[in-house]
Order: structure tokens, then C-alpha cells, then sequence
């Protein structure tokens, strides 16, 4: 309950905290919103020794619109992505699973950069930043460089984040055919299993699927075999029942705790791929 | 095992009963403490009866009622239920919640496919413990009720509030006795410096014996008032009458003192009126019932579960409750909602578990889940009114009252939701999977 001693900083600029976590010799993190951070030092599965608040830096936050694509800063909070009137009209699926996170008391702290780098097995944000393929901004000692979603996510609380990394902001292309649906746990309101699916369609053909999936394994990851079932073929609902209804089957590494056993949840990654490719596909 | 008669005339009862030693977490009294077992089962067992014989749930329930005329009412478990009116309550929640109009709700949802369900349930309350014979630390409840030399009125009160309102009820029933403004009357508690005696709150008995207690020291001193008055105006004691502040001869509203005006006069009193043998106004009661208190009600739920997820969500809640004389109607609801929001978690979703080695695994709110304001609809509330006998306020206690009717009637709901598969009860509580495999089996 009480986590170890720590010194904490607040940094003043991207570069400040960029430097104060150098300083840190590996034994720094960066705190935001601090809601998955602190609960695991409570627990002390997380001991660090120096904490970099990077709250107060303006250019890490808010949500822009950038030629073709959005950008949001890695401390905009879950509030602001969920009530953001741009997200809502170019892209309403981020908004929407922001909007699922947690309660409001969470969402008013928690931020997308924390999200996505905590990398929680159930978060919602993950599988978003899977189906709109979306490119994680990095800054670090060695400068700057950008990561696909797919890439970034790579084990259970794992995500290709070095040593003295942090997440700037996220990018990606709009999209208004993209949709979320989630189980949702009904405890924490993580998701037993959460689905974000995008569809790109053209004279009524899926041209082409991206389907996000959390809370089901280890990580967040795409269904790639209900995306390749999907392209090409009608844009309707008997085609989106035929590539969904197997989503959970073939899955490899799926969990299994209290919420739900892996035989549900295997069953529930194929209702909740339906309803959300469903949504999406109603969405104009 | 008191209560296993609940709101009916059975007239022989067999129970049996299996303690198990455990080294899980102890548990100790929750709301309702051992009320809620008994409606459960009696109230589930009487739906398992209702669809053997093809009956309404409500219609095998009103046949089998212990009828208004029978209270004081023996039950062969031991308890003598002071007082009640089971079929009114049953009509009132059936009209509230226009049965009829549910059940063909119900149908119509199911021609589509959809997994609805109706539930109810009666239950019976036992409240102002008690008699001293069975309570071993004595079953009375203290009061002291002073008026201050200004006017002010003081009470003490050994049923110490922790949330459940009862300084703002305590007060109301003081400023109704005396005829004088709410924020003239401060209640006292807690500190065992000036609150020398009681007994406690629990068993939802604050209201039926301490609140009794209270009104009985302030009738004591009201009488004493009333022959200070009654020397000052001239007047019989007995034509007196406490209001707007004043103390007045009836039908001569000219004739009247300021309530504050006797107050000072009380313990300044020159001469000292004949039948007066000391100055001041102050005195303690002692209440201890003759019998516990017998409340009782009906609550109707809808249920929708999620074909596909086996999720259930609660549509509606009807909650009708007769706590007798309800001193302030607000804070009586208030007690309801958190006895329904209890009672409806440990139906739907709160569970304690423990894996193989004896860990407790939900050992935080972010795996033990407790209901959200978001979970619930509306609560559509409606009271009764059965005074009891046993006290002369007639109020007979609410605290627990709505953790009793809440659950079994949110099961009996889900259990409907599913009797398309041949099921005829599911124990709580209603997990999302556990639903999901029954509608899965019932498919294959």
C-alpha cells in the first residue's frame, strides 16, 4: 500500500525531462496521470527512484488536427480525447473507447501516452491505436523516431519503449468508418475483451479491414485472419458474420482469470469483432 | 431461521441447518444479517412452486398469506409479527409496476428473441430489537430530553446515527411535539461524556426504540412545561396547546405564552407553582419494547440478459415497503436506495473469491465488483402504512429493509429471463459467464 521512497520532479520542457530522465540512470519513470503507475508502486511491483512528472509540458498535450492526419499529445487526459468535438467528427471511435476507460474520476487523470505505454493487457486505447494504424511518436536520448502501433506492442506490459523513452503523441489518419465494442469487466470497466475495428469501403466493398483486439491475450494484437476474410468481398452484414464468427478460435496465448475463462472470452473476441465491425460498417 | 415463515401461514416448518468451520475471511453481520437468507429461500422457493404449478408468482403468494386479521401472528419459528397487510403491499407493487402491462412487455420481448424476465418478491423484516430477554447487552434504548433556559431544545440519544439521518428525524418528531422551529432542537450522541447510557443502533431499531425513547422523555417534560404554563396564563394544564412557538389555551389563541417565555420561567420560578416540587425541564427515558417490530414489502424487477454475452441488466425496480409511521418519508427512501443497491450487487455481481492455495483474489475494488450508480435504473418507490402496536410513534424501522426483496427478486427475474432453457434457478451471482453457459447450453 505504501509505495518505496522516491524524489519526484516536475520537467518544464520535453528536453528538461528528457535530461532529468538520463539523470535518472535507469531508475527514472514518467508519471502523468500516474493511474497505472502509482497503483503498481503501491503494490510495489513498480520501485522507482526518481519520478518525472511531465504533466505541466504544453507541447505534449492536446489534440491537433495536422494536413491529413490527427495528432494527440501523449498527456491529453481520457476526458479530453473522449469529448474532443474533432475526434468526435473525423473519428469517433477514439473518443467513444476513451470514453469507455475506467469511471469518470479515471478519465479526468489517466492520458493516452500512459495508456499506450503501461501497455495493460485489457486496456482499451491499444487495440484503437491498432485498428486506425496509427504512429507512436518517441523522444529519447538519442532524438526522435516514430513507431507503428502494431510493432510497438510487443509482450505483456512490453512495448518498444527504451531507456530514457517517452511517448510524445500519437498520429494517425482519421477515419468516421471505425468502431469500438468491448465487454467490459465489471470491477475495474477494463475490457475481458475489446475490439476496435476500422473499415475502408468503396461501391460497396470492403476495400480494406483493420481489426484491433484487447483484454484477449497477453497483448493487444490484430485479428488478421478476419481482416483478410473481409477485404474484397460485399460490404454487409452476412460478410461480416462469416468472418467473425471464427475471430476467437484460432487465437493463440489467451487469458483465463476470474472474469472469464479462455473458453468465453474466445467466444466473446467473435461477438464483440461482430459488433464492432457492424458499427463501424453503419457508421456514415 | 426466525424468519422462515416470512409472509406466510405455514403451518408446520422443518429447517435445517449445516455450520461449516472456514479459514476464508470472517465475515460478520451485513445488512439485513440473516433476513435476507431467509426471504431468499423461502421467496425462491415459492417461484420454483409457482411455475410447478403454472400459477402467477404473485397469485401463489397472495393465497398463502398470513391474513390482516391474524396479527398478532405466532409463526412456528418462535417470532410473534406485530402487525401487517401483505396483500396490500402486493397490490400496491403490482399496480406500481402495472404487472399485467410487464408480463406482456415480457412476451412481446420474447417473440423477438430477447431474454427478459420478471421477478418478486414479498419479504418480512424484523426491526426494533427487541425485548431484553433476548438481547444479552439489553434490548432498551436511552433518551434525555432537556429545554435550555432560551428555548433550546437538547436531546440525548443512546441509538448513536452514522449516516442514517436520524439527528434530522430525532429532531422532527421533538419539534413536532413541542410546536417550535426544526433548528431549535439539537440532537446529541457519540460521546460517552454526555450520552451516559444506551444501547446502540443496529437492527434497524434507531427509529421504533430510540426515537420511542426520545419521545417518551419529551413527553415527561412537555407535562412539567405544560403545569409552568398553565400557572403563568392561569389556565388547566390539560387546555394547553404546544405550537408556532407558543404555548396557548385552546380556542383562546390570544391567551398564549412564547415557548421561550416558560423556558426562562422554569428555572426562574418565583413563586414556584403549586404541584411543582423543582425547577427545570429535563428528563430521561427508558424505553424497551414488549416485541421486536415486524415491517414487510414487495418488490417486482425486469431483467434483460444479453443472448450473446450473457451480460444482465437491471430494467426495472419496483420497491414497495411498509416500515409503519414513517417519520420522514425523504430519509426513509434514502435508506431503501442503499438497501436496493446492496442487495442488488450481491444478486448481480459482488462475490468473494479465493483461488486453490486460499488466496483471496478479489482482494481490490478492481476485481471485486461493487455496483455503480450506472448499473441501476430509476427505483420507482412506494410506502405503505401499517402502524405498529408496539410503540406508540407506530414506526416500526427501514434500515435493512432494502437488501431483503431486492435479491431474490433480481434472481427470480434472471431465472424467468431463462426458463426458455428449462432453468429453474441460478445461484447468485449473476456473472456475465455463468448466464452465457446456460444460454449456450440450452442452444446445443
Amino acid at each position: 500500500v505504501i509505495p518505496t521512497a522516491f524524489d519526484y520532479e516536475r520537467a518544464t520542457s520535453l528536453e528538461d525531462a528528457l535530461a532529468r530522465l538520463s539523470a535518472a540512470g535507469g531508475q527514472g519513470k514518467v508519471i502523468a496521470g500516474g493511474h497505472s503507475l502509482l497503483p503498481l508502486m503501491k503494490l510495489r511491483l513498480s520501485e522507482p527512484r526518481r519520478l518525472v512528472d511531465i504533466a505541466a509540458i504544453a507541447e505534449l498535450r492536446g489534440i491537433r488536427e495536422m494536413a491529413d492526419t490527427i495528432a494527440i499529445g501523449a498527456t491529453t487526459t481520457h476526458h479530453e480525447v473522449a469529448t474532443s468535438q474533432l475526434l468526435l467528427r473525423l473519428c469517433p471511435v477514439v473518443a467513444e473507447a476513451a470514453g469507455t476507460i475506467g469511471d469518470q474520476q479515471v478519465r479526468n487523470r489517466g492520458t493516452i501516452g500512459g495508456s499506450l505505454a503501461h501497455a495493460d493487457p485489457s486496456a482499451d486505447l491499444p487495440a484503437v491505436m491498432l485498428a486506425l494504424d496509427a504512429e507512436l511518436q518517441l523522444a529519447g536520448p538519442d532524438g526522435r523516431r516514430a513507431v507503428r502501433a502494431q510493432d510497438f506492442f510487443t509482450d505483456l506490459f512490453t512495448v518498444d519503449l527504451g531507456d530514457g523513452e517517452l511517448i510524445t503523441a500519437v498520429r494517425f489518419k482519421p477515419t468516421r468508418k471505425a468502431a469500438y465494442a468491448k465487454l467490459y469487466q465489471r470491477a475495474s470497466h477494463y475490457a475481458i475483451v475489446g475490439v476496435a475495428a476500422a473499415l475502408e469501403v468503396q461501391g460497396g466493398t470492403i476495400g480494406s479491414a483493420r481489426i484491433g483486439l484487447t483484454g484477449a491475450g497477453s497483448h493487444a494484437r490484430r485479428l488478421t485472419a478476419v481482416e483478410q476474410a473481409l477485404e474484397g468481398r460485399p460490404a454487409s452484414d452476412e460478410t461480416i458474420e462469416a468472418a467473425a464468427q471464427h475471430a476467437g478460435v484460432a487465437l493463440e496465448d489467451v487469458n483465463a482469470d476470474i472474469h472469464a475463462s479462455e473458453e468465453y472470452r474466445r467466444e466473446m473476441v467473435a461477438v464483440f469483432a461482430r459488433r464492432a465491425l457492424r458499427a463501424a460498417l453503419a457508421r456514415t | 431461521m426466525l424468519m422462515a415463515s416470512a409472509t406466510y401461514r405455514i403451518p408446520a416448518i422443518r429447517v435445517t441447518l449445516t455450520e461449516v468451520f472456514t479459514n476464508k475471511t470472517p465475515t460478520d453481520a451485513y445488512r439485513g444479517a440473516g433476513r435476507p437468507e431467509a426471504t431468499y429461500y423461502v421467496e425462491r422457493a415459492l417461484d420454483m412452486l409457482a411455475r410447478e404449478l403454472g400459477m402467477d408468482p404473485a397469485e401463489v403468494r397472495r393465497k398463502n398469506f398470513i391474513p390482516p386479521d391474524a396479527f398478532p401472528y405466532q409463526t412456528p419459528m418462535g417470532a410473534t409479527y406485530d402487525s401487517g397487510n401483505y396483500e396490500a403491499a402486493l397490490d400496491a407493487a403490482l399496480k406500481a409496476s402495472d404487472w399485467e402491462g410487464l408480463k406482456k412487455a415480457r412476451d412481446e420481448a420474447r417473440a423477438q428473441r430477447r431474454l427478459v424476465g420478471l421477478g418478486l418478491s414479498m419479504y418480512v423484516e424484523v426491526c426494533g430489537i427487541g425485548p431484553s430477554s433476548t438481547l444479552p447487552m439489553g434490548g432498551w434504548e436511552h433518551a434525555h430530553v432537556a429545554i435550555e433556559r432560551d428555548g433550546r431544545i437538547t436531546a440525548t440519544t443512546g441509538a448513536s446515527p452514522h449516516g442514517q439521518g436520524n439527528e434530522t428525524t430525532f429532531a422532527q418528531m421533538l419539534a413536532d411535539q413541542f410546536g417550535v422551529p426544526l433548528d431549535h432542537v439539537t440532537v446529541q450522541h457519540g460521546d460517552t461524556s454526555i450520552a451516559k447510557q444506551g444501547v446502540g443502533t443496529f437492527g434497524s431499531r434507531s427509529q421504533a426504540v430510540g426515537g420511542t425513547a426520545l419521545h417518551m422523555a419529551g413527553t415527561k417534560v412537555k407535562a412539567k412545561m405544560a403545569k409552568f404554563a398553565a400557572a403563568l396564563l392561569e389556565a388547566h394544564e390539560e387546555d394547553l396547546v404546544f405550537e408556532n412557538g407558543t404555548i396557548a389555551i385552546v380556542g383562546a389563541p390570544a391567551a398564549s405564552l412564547k415557548f421561550q417565555h416558560v423556558a426562562a420561567f422554569a428555572y426562574v420560578p418565583v413563586p414556584l407553582p403549586e404541584g411543582i416540587t423543582e425547577p427545570g425541564l429535563s428528563a430521561d427515558a427508558y424505553f424497551e419494547p414488549s416485541n421486536n417490530t415486524y415491517p414487510f414489502g414487495c418488490h417486482i424487477s425486469m431483467i434483460e440478459i444479453d443472448r450473446e454475452t450473457g451480460e444482465p441488466t437491471l430494467r426495472k425496480l419496483v420497491a414497495v415497503d411498509d416500515a409503519g409511521v414513517l417519520v420522514n418519508p425523504l430519509i426513509v427512501e434514502g435508506q431503501i436506495h442503499g438497501g436496493l443497491a446492496q442487495g442488488i450487487g450481491q444478486a448481480m455481481m459482488e462475490q468473494a473469491v479465493y483461488n486453490a492455495d486460499g488466496q483471496l483474489v478479489t482482494g481490490s475494488f478492481m476485481d471485486y465488483a461493487m455496483p455503480r450508480a450506472t448499473d441501476f435504473p430509476r427505483f420507482e418507490l412506494q410506502s405503505t402504512v401499517t402502524p405498529t402496536p408496539v410503540n406508540p410513534l407506530g414506526a416500526k424501522g427501514v434500515g435493512e429493509a432494502g437488501t431483503l426483496g431486492s435479491t431474490p427478486c433480481i434472481v427470480s427475474a434472471a431465472v424467468d429471463a431463462l426458463s426458455t432453457f428449462g432453468v429453474k434457478h441460478v445461484d447468485m451471482p449473476l456473472r456475465p459467464e455463468k448466464l452465457w453457459r446456460i444460454i449456450r447450453g440450452g442452444r446445443s
